[in-house]
């Protein structure tokens, strides 16, 4: 038994380093939206948003700091670069759930390859 | 009975309008029949053959790395969540597993005697070594904080735990095919509460 749980264990190893080989894209951790931060891919589709609010993402257009892409400003401030992950989870994820919840059509609450995936359009 | 209803007691506290597709709900309700089963062999076992404890802790482990291998085998990004930088919670459902796994090698035979020669001290090691993978295990559920969002349904998650480990309970046994009908049971009703009902 402990050899297989051993197999098991370095089955996993391979797996969390290398990630699975077959069926699906693999996404990496690069530096990605004009800045050095290693960051996962991310995937989002303005037309399937439409109808909501645009400001409930762009805080921009409240707060007026025009500049460059969002996501520039995000993988580059160091203000809020060690928040990306939790930012873009929380903004994301809980009007997903919201939807979700409500019995609305929602997008991807949970799994992780729904939405980071390369998006050239985003 | 007892084994069925705490199945089903610790997949009741998750938010039953929480949903994360399919694929993600069935994952965790593994994860809850594995934890389910955890605590409930928390709850002191009378000792002698035909050993249920350590037949149904080989079911447990094997639920729980399930649960593990499904989403490292389904989902190309969760693996980033086990790679340096991970959050904490990721890291505490590790060492869950691994001491998941350390229980049931260490407990045995016959590399149990090898190593323990006083059953008085192996118990206390087993012991201790479950209420750690049991709060490493809480604290992966805790604090990933998606089925579970609200205090209360954390704090009974915890009261349950705390009643099977530290409670004035009778020994316990469980048949593994009852770990089983109620697990694929509670399965069932919590992908389907959530992907169909809603």
């Amino acid at each position: 038994m402990k050899w297989a749980l051993a197999a098991l264990f370095l089955a996993g190893v391979v797996l969390v380093v290398a990630g699975l080989p077959l069926g699906q894209p693999l996404p990496d951790r690069a530096a990605r939206f004009g800045g050095g931060l290693r960051v996962l891919p991310m995937t989002f589709s303005h037309s399937s948003h439409f109808g909501k609010p645009c400001a409930a993402c762009h805080h921009e257009f409240a707060d007026r700091t025009i500049g460059p892409p969002c996501m520039t400003c995000h993988v580059t401030d160091h203000r809020v670069a060690p928040l990306l992950e939790t930012q873009f989870h929380d903004l994301c994820q809980s009007c997903h759930l919201d939807e979700s919840a409500a019995g609305r059509p929602s997008g991807p609450t949970r799994r992780c390859i729904a939405c980071h995936l390369d998006d050239q359009a985003f | 009975m007892l084994l069925a209803g705490l199945i089903l007691a610790v997949a009741a506290l998750a938010d039953p309008w929480r949903a994360g597709g399919a694929f993600w709900d069935f994952g965790n309700a593994i994860g809850f029949v594995a934890l389910a089963g955890l605590i409930f062999q928390m709850i002191p076992a009378p000792r002698g053959p035909p050993r249920p404890h350590e037949r149904l802790g080989y079911w447990v482990l094997g639920v729980t790395l399930l649960h593990a291998f499904w989403f490292l085998a389904g989902d190309a990004a969760a693996r980033f969540y086990l790679l340096p930088g991970g959050p904490l919670h990721m890291w505490l459902g590790l060492a869950a597993v691994l001491l998941l796994a350390g229980l049931s090698i260490l407990a045995r035979m016959p590399d149990r005697l090898r190593l323990h020669p006083s059953y008085r001290h192996f118990r206390k090691l087993h012991r201790h070594l479950a209420l750690a993978c049991l709060a490493a295990a809480l604290l992966h559920v805790l604090l990933s904080g998606f089925y579970l969002p609200h205090g209360w349904q954390g704090a009974g998650l915890v009261a349950l735990a705390l009643i099977c480990a530290f409670g004035r309970l009778r020994p316990q046994v469980a048949a593994v095919p009852a770990y089983l009908m109620a697990g694929g049971a509670t399965v069932a009703l919590f992908v389907l509460i959530r992907e169909v009902a809603l």
